[in-house]
Formats: structure tokens, C-alpha cells, sequence
């Protein structure tokens, strides 16, 4: 498998590091519920086929990238640098 | 108890490849294939803008060094002071010495964030006809002329070790690279490289 980086280009798979899917934005930890923290933390999809996940390129330019990628052939169908919003957000 | 003077200390700077790296002919007999140059006293910084100011730093660095931040893997060079780019808004200057690294602390002042790193990598400088056979065995970035044209970089990994890699002005024997990895494992990264430019026979030259 290999994943188009929107800075360095075509490497590799072994120079990233998969983290998560990339839809599930973390609840406020002071504000949430233990029920909305639940949600987030244990009610994963777990699709079989197209998926958004955030890949960081550790061996790389060091920047987090959003992956589509199909679970059961690993293509790749979209790689996409991480918006800055998302970026501040998801920390 | 008096304090010794750094002079009485005596403590002495030395190569990243000291007891590393041995001056002389490596591997296969006859012609060198490749050539290995371990560069000593390399002045190095990191350079990062911070989020969506980049161009304020870019300006500075222009006006005094007279070259522009690449902002895509490339490295560019003028006047004895190389920017390799090391990410999006991220730099690698690498200067003939430490003082060009105090130089640049004051022209980017509150622009970036400057880190100086001499000492902290090992850098090799590497060419000959066998060069590129040498790299693939542990290289994934093809490092042909077509993709990998004078004054590309890249960031990557040889042989489990994470490396800054850039691509020189030809030489006579064509292309040359400069090949940057952490200090700390400067063995390990050799005893890869050894090993792979063994069968070419390699001239090596260790700076000192």
C-alpha cells in the first residue's frame, strides 16, 4: 500500500502511522456527559469499504493527512493535508 | 575549589563519525564506485513558522540571505547558506559553521521559531557512477533525474533510521547528495551504508 502525500508524494505505508477514523470530533471533556464521552470514545463504524481516517506522516514531512481508503482492497482513493480548523480541533 | 577554565577542561569538538567512520578505501578492490564524504562541523537549525504567518518569515529570510523558503520538498542555497525544506512551513538552514546559526536567530527574532541543531546530525555526502545502485538497497525514494532533479529533498527512512535527504549541484562523477541522520545512530546508519556501498568499492573521506 502505498499513500500519495499532498507534501512529499508517493511513499511507503510503512513511513505512516494510522491513528483513527477522522469523522469523530472529541467532546469538551469538562462539558461532556459520561454517556456523549462514551459515544465517542467506544461507538465506532467499522465499514467494510470506503473509509476517512487520519494517517500521520511520521517518517515523513511530519504532517497529519485525511486517507480514503477502501478496508478491504486498501486502495487509496483520495489523501487530503489536514485543514488547519480540524487541526486546532482535534488535539 | 576553583573552576577550570574550558581551556584546562580540555574538552575538544570531534566528528559525528569519529570511531565511526575510518578515512581510506572500503570494500571491492579497484575503481571507487561510490565516494563518501563525512562532513564535520556542519552548523544546523530548524526553522518553523508559525501557523499562517509563514510569509513574514519567508520575507525576512529573503531579504537577508537573498534565496526563497522552498515550500515544496526542494532545497535552494546562496551565498554559503543552504534551506532545506523539512515539512509545510518547516526548515532545515544549514550553515558552513555555528556562527551562521546565531546570524540567523537574529534576522527571524520573533518570525519563527529557530532551533539550533549542530551536532546533532551526521552528514554525509555521497556520489560516484554506483551511487544510486548503493542508495536502493535501503532507500524508498526513487532518486532518478526524473523525480529527483538537482535541488530536490525529501524526508524519509534508510534502514529504520529517519534521514533529510537533498540532491547537490553535479559533480564529475554526476549526481551528489548530502544525506543527514541523527548523531545518536550515526554507527548504525553506517554500518548500512558500508555494507551497501561495499560491492562498488568506496572512497571514503572523513573530514577532521
Amino acid at each position: 500500500m502505498r499513500i500519495d502525500c499532498p507534501h512529499c508524494g508517493s511513499r511507503d505505508v510503512q513511513e505512516f502511522i494510522y491513528l483513527r477514523d477522522a469523522g469523530p470530533r472529541r467532546p469538551d471533556g469538562m462539558a461532556a456527559t459520561l454517556a456523549e464521552m462514551h459515544v465517542y470514545l467506544h461507538e465506532r463504524d467499522n465499514p467494510a469499504g470506503r473509509h476517512r481516517e487520519l494517517w500521520y506522516h511520521g517518517s515523513g514531512c511530519r504532517a497529519w493527512l485525511v486517507v480514503t481508503r477502501d478496508t478491504r482492497t486498501h486502495a487509496v482513493f483520495a489523501v487530503e493535508a489536514l485543514p488547519a480548523s480540524v487541526e486546532s480541533a482535534s488535539t | 575549589m576553583a573552576e577550570p577554565s574550558s581551556s584546562a577542561a580540555g574538552w575538544r569538538s570531534q566528528s559525528a563519525w569519529a570511531g565511526v567512520a575510518v578515512s581510506g578505501h572500503l570494500g571491492a578492490d579497484g575503481g571507487a564506485g561510490v565516494t563518501v564524504c563525512c562532513l564535520r562541523d556542519v552548523g544546523m537549525a530548524t526553522l518553523i513558522a508559525p501557523k499562517r504567518r509563514e510569509a513574514a518569515l519567508i520575507a525576512a529570510v529573503e531579504a537577508r540571505y537573498g534565496m526563497r523558503l522552498p515550500e515544496d520538498p526542494r532545497t535552494v542555497e546562496n551565498g554559503g547558506v543552504r534551506a532545506v525544506w523539512a515539512g509545510p512551513d518547516q526548515w532545515l538552514l544549514v550553515t558552513a559553521d555555528v556562527s551562521g546559526v546565531e546570524t540567523l536567530r537574529e534576522v527571524i527574532a520573533d518570525l519563527g521559531a529557530v532551533s539550533d541543531q549542530t551536532g546533532s546530525r551526521a552528514v554525509l555526502r555521497v556520489s560516484g557512477r554506483a551511487i544510486r545502485a548503493a542508495l536502493a538497497k535501503g532507500c524508498m525514494i526513487d532518486l532518478h533525474d526524473g523525480s529527483f532533479p538537482v535541488g530536490a529533498a525529501a524526508l524519509s527512512s534508510i534502514a529504520h533510521i529517519g534521514v533529510h535527504l537533498w540532491r547537490l549541484a553535479d559533480g564529475p562523477d554526476g549526481a551528489v547528495f548530502e544525506i543527514a541522520a541523527p548523531r545518536s545512530i550515526a554507527g548504525s546508519f553506517w554500518s548500512w551504508f558500508a555494507a551497501s556501498a561495499a560491492e562498488f568499492g568506496c572512497a571514503v573521506v572523513v573530514e577532521s
